[in-house]
């Protein structure tokens, strides 16, 4: 019996926990991104207008925040490169990932931190997004259903994390570049 | 345990590898490199991918591809055969047209026929007619596999590749699997566990929408070039991923979980 693990689950719809799963946190996505570094600085940027207006440019984006979150990897004081962090929104789905980027801002790595979806209209709500705010994830850690590590399912596009991708490289060039 | 996901293929991918802890990390970032060479040699979008210079290539015009592209073509065309027709990597003006692909530079599009490349001796291919192919139907599958035989060349002893969906576990572990529900995708719609096997899974229901007055999709019948648009989500089994992967296209056009091109590759299917 080929199917003797496929349990249809109608009855698991309401109330049951959505699809998420935790990857790095950011201390490992740096180490992963800079293996060389000896130092790790924290260097949140805060765009000015004019800079913001670079960036939409660059990007052909909105810039949608003044404020990022930056750390720069160092090797003494040798400057090896940056990991930008910052979260997604899709359809259903909060990724909070890291863009790691070389001195000249062009981008090295991408990490996702933590994938996380919301049954319905709630990724739309602060609430529902605050409640994963500054947690640290575990690596590995499993948080759906019983132990359910992937899912499949019909192609999810990643548009707006390519997007956000693409607006970070456009920070990069316009607030860290040496 | 080490888990990492990165965006390829326009999609999230997922590696997990169970090992040492250095040697999971070396060997995952081994395994993205090879998904990201699918990335590079199969991407519609790229315009320097092996694909975009398929397409762009004038009939009788011989080309040396990479190997990876050509076993990719050689299976594209196998499946074709397999499925009378059903599975076409030559659908992508349909995909263009309808919005799902974006259009190679300004051109028009070419009509669509069944017939567009021959693959001769590895790595060439002869393009036979004016006409576009996009492996969105079947890289995706063949990355994974490429991955999860880095993956073991590395030493992993068991893991798990999935490439938004389509995936592939290996190893003496056995992989939980949730399978989305195609009328409520955040929801589990059937769950399984996999050890040593492939799955991969279609579905409408991520890329169906309307356009010029019809709903279309990311999905094409390859005898009639017309949009596959269904409530339903089909799941291939099989020991490879790439196979997995055409197959679904296969069992939802033809509507058949018991379709005749499953049992020869060693592969089952099922519909939700």
């Amino acid at each position: 019996m080929r199917y003797r693990h496929l349990i249809p689950l109608a009855a698991c719809a309401a109330g049951a926990p959505a699809f998420a799963a935790q990857y790095l946190n950011a201390e490992q996505a740096q180490k992963l991104m800079f293996p060389e570094a000896t130092a790790f600085r924290q260097q949140d940027l805060a765009l000015s207008l004019a800079q913001m207006q670079q960036v939409e440019k660059l990007a052909g984006l909105a810039a949608r925040s003044v404020n990022w979150r930056v750390v720069g990897a160092y090797s003494g004081d040798q400057l090896l490169g940056y990991m930008v962090l910052d979260d997604v929104i899709g359809k259903f789905e909060l990724i909070s990932y890291a863009v790691g980027l070389n001195p000249d801002a062009t981008v090295r790595q991408i990490e996702i931190l933590t994938y996380r979806e919301s049954h319905g209209g709630e990724i739309r709500l602060p609430a529902w997004r605050h409640q994963f705010a500054g947690k640290s994830a575990r690596t590995g850690g499993l948080t759906v259903g019983d132990g359910i590590a992937n899912i499949s399912g019909a192609t999810l596009s990643c548009t707006h994390l390519t997007d956000g991708v693409r607006r970070i490289a456009a920070v990069a060039q316009v607030a860290l570049k040496k | 345990m080490m888990r990492r996901a990165q965006p390829w293929l326009g999609t999230l991918v997922d590696i997990t590898a169970h090992g040492d802890a250095q040697a999971e990390a070396q060997s995952i970032t081994q395994a993205f490199a090879e998904i990201a060479l699918v990335h590079r040699l199969m991407s519609f979008h790229d315009a320097a991918s092996d694909i975009s210079r398929l397409n762009r290539a004038a009939p009788g015009e011989l080309l040396e591809l990479h190997p990876h592209t050509w076993r990719v073509l050689q299976l594209a065309a196998r499946m074709t055969e397999l499925s009378h027709g059903l599975f076409n990597i030559a659908c992508a003006p349909r995909l263009v047209d309808w919005q799902c692909l974006p259009r190679p530079g300004t051109t028009e599009s070419p009509p669509y026929q069944p017939a567009v490349y021959r693959c001769e001796q590895s790595p060439m291919v002869c393009k036979l007619a004016p006409g576009w192919v996009d492996l969105g139907g079947i890289a995706k599958g063949y990355a994974v596999d490429l991955a999860v035989e880095a993956l073991q060349r590395a030493g992993v002893a068991s893991g798990c590749v999935n490439a938004g969906g389509d995936l592939r576990a290996f190893g003496e572990r056995d992989w939980p699997v949730a399978v989305r529900d195609p009328q409520a995708p955040q929801r589990v719609g059937a769950q399984l566990v996999l050890r040593n096997e492939a799955l991969a899974t279609s579905a409408s229901y991520f890329s169906a929408r309307r356009h010029g007055g019809r709903q279309v999709s990311a999905l094409v019948d390859g005898r009639s070039g017309e949009p596959l648009v269904t409530p339903a989500s089909v799941s291939v089994r099989a020991p490879r991923c790439d196979i997995a992967d055409a197959l679904t296209k296969v069992v939802l056009a033809s509507g058949d979980a018991r379709h005749p091109a499953l049992a020869g590759l060693q592969a089952a299917a099922f519909i939700i």
